[in-house]
C-alpha cells in the first residue's frame, strides 16, 4: 500500500472521489470491491514497469465527474458514424445508454441489451458479476469496477448466432467528464458474433473515458472484434478488453487508433481450450502531442493453439507510442504456434516509440516467432514513386496506405475499414 | 531535346560527373557506353533528380526548361522517364494504383482531370500488351516477387503509360535473358517516335543489336570522351574501352 503522503496517492483520491455521484449499475459486490480496491492498489506511475511510459499522473492533475444521463442522442452526431455499415446498434454518451437510439437484435438465443438493463431483470448471478478479477490487480480496473456506468450485454446461445455486427458507439461530450462504460459478451459453443466498437468525442470534451469488457468464446465459437478510436478534444481513454477462449474457438480483434490525446489498450487473452485461435491485429497512427500504448498479453495455456499478433505503427510530430506484447506459453501449452509482429515508422525526429515483446516459453514442443523494428520511410522507395511524377506527400500517403494496409485488409467489417482508411486520409491530407 | 553543358556532379566528397557536355535531339536514340565507374549511373541519377548527388557545375536544359531547378516529381511531369537499374519492390503498393496516381499527377500538372477508370483500363491492357506483362503483374504489389525481367519490362510498361518526353534507360539489359532483352527491346522501339527521344546507357553491344541509336558515347572519368555513329559500338565490343582512354589529339 502507499504512503498517504504520497502526490500521486492524494491526487488519486481526489480524482477518484470525482467520480462518486455516478448512478449505480447495480453490480453490487463488483463496486464493492472495486471500492475496496482503490483504497489498497498503487496508482500507476513511472515507477511500475507496466505504466512505465504511459503514467497516469498526467489524467489525475485534472479533476473529473460523471455527467448525467442525456435526454437524447446529440444531434449533430450520426448514431452509426460508419457510412453504409449494417449493423445493430447500443449507443452511448458518457458512459450512458441512450435507448431510443439504441437498435437491438431480437432473435431465438440471442439477448442483447443494455447492460444495467440485465442487471435489473437478473441475468447477471451475484457470484458471477466479473470474469477476470483485473479490479483487483490494476487501480485502473478497480475504477471501473467501483464506478461501471452501462454498456452492452450480448449472450447468444449455442449455435446461434447474429446476422448482423452490432455497433457499440461511445461518445464523449463536455468538459472534465468521467465515462465507464462496461461490455460483457458471452457466446455459447459454435456461437458466432461481431462486435464493432466504435469511440468517439466531440471537440470540446475533456476527462476520462474508462472501459472495460469481458468475453467468453465458447468451444467452436467465433467473436470477432472491430474497435475504432477516433476521438477529437482530449481524453484520457483507458481500455481493457479480456477474452477467455474455449476449444476451437476463434477470437479476432483489430484495434484502430485514428485520433486519441492519450490512450492506453489493455488486451489480455486466455486460451483454456485447445485448438483455440487468436488474431490481435492493430494500427497507430498518432500526430502532434498524442500518445498511444498498447499492451496485450496473448495466454497459450493448452495443447494445439494458434496466435497471430501484428501491431502497425507510424508516430508523427511529438507524439508518442508504446507496444508491449507478452506472450506465455505455458508448460503444458505443447504444438503452440505463436506469432508476434510489430512494425513502427517514426516519421519525425520529434517522435517516438517504445516497443517491447515479452515472450515467456514453458513449453518445449512449440513454434513461436517475433520480430519487432523500428524505422524510417524507405527513401529509395519514395524516390522510385517520385521518379514517376508522384509528389512527395502522395508518394508517402501511398507507403503510408501500404504499410498499415494488411492490418486493415484483416478487419471484419470492410466498411469499418473504409471508413477507417478515409478517416486517416483526411486526417493526414492524404486525400 | 536535352543540352548538358559542363555539368559536374559529387556524391559526398567524391567527383564523379568532371564536365560532362552532351545534346539529344528531338526524336533522337543516344547511347552511352563506358566502363565501370565511369560515370554513367550517376547521369542518369543526376538528371532523375536523385537527392545523394550534389550539383557542383554546369547546366542541364530540358525542351526549355532548367532540370537541375525541378525536384524528382517535377521532372517526371515535365516528361522525364528514368528505367531503374534496378528497379524498387514497394509491399502492398500495387501496380494498377501506382501507374493511377502517377498518370493522374502528370495530368493534373497538364491541367487535365483525372482519367476515367474504364480510359485508364483501356490505356493498361494497351500498354501492357506491348511488353507483354500479364494482368498477375500488373495487379500485384509494384515490383515484388518479380523475377529480373518481369521487373525490367514492368519499367518500360510504365514508361509506356507515361509517355515521356526523354527516356533513359540505366542498364535495363543487365539482367535479362534473350527472350526478355527481345521482349523489352521491341517495347522501346515500339515508342520510338519523332518527338520522344532515348538516352540508353549499357555496358554491351548486345541491346544496341535491338534498340539501334543515332549516336554513340563513350564516357570515362566523367567525361565524354568520344562520340561516334551506332558502328562506334561494335568497334568498343571487339576493342574494348582502354584505347579510347589515352588522351585523344
Amino acid at each position: 500500500m502507499a504512503a498517504t503522503n504520497d502526490i500521486a496517492t492524494r491526487q488519486a483520491q481526489n480524482f477518484v472521489a470525482g467520480l462518486a455521484g455516478a448512478t449505480p449499475l447495480g453490480l453490487s459486490s463488483l463496486s464493492d470491491e472495486g471500492r475496496a480496491a482503490l483504497a489498497e492498489l498503487p496508482v500507476p506511475t513511472r515507477r511500475s514497469e507496466r505504466w512505465k511510459y504511459s503514467p497516469v499522473t498526467a489524467m489525475l492533475a485534472s479533476p473529473v465527474s460523471s455527467a448525467p444521463a442525456p435526454k437524447s442522442w446529440p444531434e449533430s452526431v450520426p448514431a452509426n458514424p460508419v457510412p453504409g455499415l449494417d449493423a445493430y446498434r447500443v449507443v452511448l454518451v458518457n458512459g450512458h445508454v441512450v435507448p431510443e437510439a439504441c437498435d437491438l437484435p431480437v432473435a431465438d438465443g440471442v439477448m442483447c441489451m443494455p447492460l444495467s438493463q440485465a442487471v435489473k431483470e437478473g441475468r447477471i448471478a451475484p457470484g458471477d458479476e466479473d470474469w477476470t478479477g483485473y479490479h483487483k490487480r490494476e487501480w485502473v480496473g478497480a475504477v471501473n469496477a467501483a464506478h461501471a456506468q452501462d454498456g452492452l450485454f450480448l449472450s447468444l446461445e449455442s449455435g446461434t448466432s447474429l446476422d448482423r455486427p452490432v455497433l457499440v458507439h461511445h461518445h464523449v461530450t463536455g468538459a472534465d467528464v468521467a465515462s465507464c462504460p462496461r461490455h460483457r459478451v458471452c457466446l455459447g459453443d459454435n456461437a458466432r458474433a461481431e462486435v464493432v466498437l466504435w469511440s468517439s468525442a466531440s471537440n470540446q470534451a475533456s476527462g476520462m473515458v474508462n472501459a472495460v469488457l469481458e468475453a467468453r468464446v465458447g468451444a467452436g465459437a467465433r467473436l470477432g472484434l472491430d474497435k475504432v478510436q477516433h476521438e477529437h478534444g482530449s481524453i484520457f481513454h483507458l481500455a481493457h478488453e479480456h477474452v477467455t477462449q474455449g476449444k476451437a474457438s476463434t477470437f479476432r480483434i483489430h484495434t484502430l487508433t485514428v485520433q486519441g490525446h492519450w490512450v492506453r489498450n489493455e488486451l489480455s487473452v486466455l486460451q483454456h481450450g485447445s485448438g483455440a485461435h487468436t488474431v490481435m491485429h492493430g494500427a497507430y497512427l498518432p500526430k502532434g502531442s498524442e500518445h498511444v500504448d498498447n499492451h496485450t498479453t496473448m495466454d497459450h495455456t493448452v495443447p494445439y493453439c494458434t496466435s497471430s499478433e501484428l501491431y502497425k505503427g507510424i508516430l508523427y510530430d511529438r507524439s508518442t507510442g508504446v507496444f508491449n506484447g507478452k506472450v506465455f506459453v505455458r508448460q503444458d501449452a505443447q504444438q503452440t504456434n505463436a506469432y508476434q509482429q510489430n512494425a513502427n515508422i517514426v516519421a519525425d525526429a520529434g517522435a517516438s516509440i517504445n516497443a517491447k515483446p515479452e515472450l515467456e516459453i514453458y513449453a518445449d514442443d512449440v513454434k513461436c516467432s517475433h520480430g519487432c523494428t523500428v524505422g524510417q520511410f524507405d527513401d529509395e522507395a519514395l524516390f522510385y514513386l517520385k521518379s514517376r511524377g508522384i509528389g512527395d506527400r502522395a508518394a508517402r500517403a501511398l507507403m503510408v496506405q501500404a504499410f498499415i494496409g494488411d492490418v486493415l485488409e484483416g478487419m471484419g467489417s470492410s466498411e469499418v475499414a473504409d471508413e477507417v482508411a478515409s478517416l486517416l486520409a483526411e486526417r493526414h491530407g492524404w486525400m | 531535346m536535352l543540352t548538358i553543358n559542363n555539368l559536374h556532379a559529387r556524391v559526398e566528397d567524391t567527383p564523379i560527373l568532371k564536365g560532362l557536355n552532351l545534346q539529344i535531339g528531338p526524336g533522337e536514340v543516344h547511347a552511352i557506353m563506358g566502363p565501370n565507374g565511369s560515370g554513367k549511373s550517376t547521369l542518369a541519377s543526376v538528371l532523375a533528380g536523385r537527392e545523394d548527388y550534389e550539383v557542383t557545375a554546369g547546366s542541364v536544359d530540358f525542351d526549355g526548361i532548367d532540370l537541375l531547378d525541378l525536384g524528382a516529381s517535377e521532372r517526371a511531369r515535365e516528361g522525364l522517364f528514368l528505367a531503374f537499374q534496378y528497379p524498387v519492390e514497394i509491399p502492398g503498393v500495387s501496380n494498377l494504383n501506382f501507374m493511377k496516381a502517377a498518370v493522374n499527377a502528370k495530368r493534373e500538372h497538364q491541367g487535365l482531370e483525372p482519367i476515367a477508370a474504364k480510359d485508364f483500363l483501356a490505356m493498361v491492357k494497351e500498354k501492357a500488351a506491348l511488353v507483354e506483362l500479364d494482368g498477375r503483374l500488373r495487379d500485384r504489389s509494384v515490383n515484388e516477387g518479380f523475377s529480373g525481367g518481369e521487373k525490367k519490362r514492368n519499367e518500360i510498361f510504365q514508361m509506356a503509360m507515361l509517355e515521356p518526353k526523354l527516356a533513359i534507360l540505366d542498364e535495363t539489359d543487365s539482367g535479362l535473358d534473350i527472350d526478355a532483352l527481345r521482349i523489352v527491346s521491341e517495347g522501346v522501339n515500339a515508342m520510338r517516335d519523332a518527338g520522344r527521344s532515348f538516352l540508353v546507357i549499357t555496358h554491351y553491344q548486345r541491346l544496341l543489336d535491338h534498340i539501334v541509336p543515332d549516336f554513340v558515347h563513350v564516357l570515362s572519368e566523367g567525361q565524354i570522351v568520344k562520340s561516334g555513329p551506332k558502328e562506334l559500338a561494335l568497334e568498343l565490343e571487339a576493342k574494348g574501352y582502354d584505347w579510347i582512354k589515352e588522351p585523344v589529339a
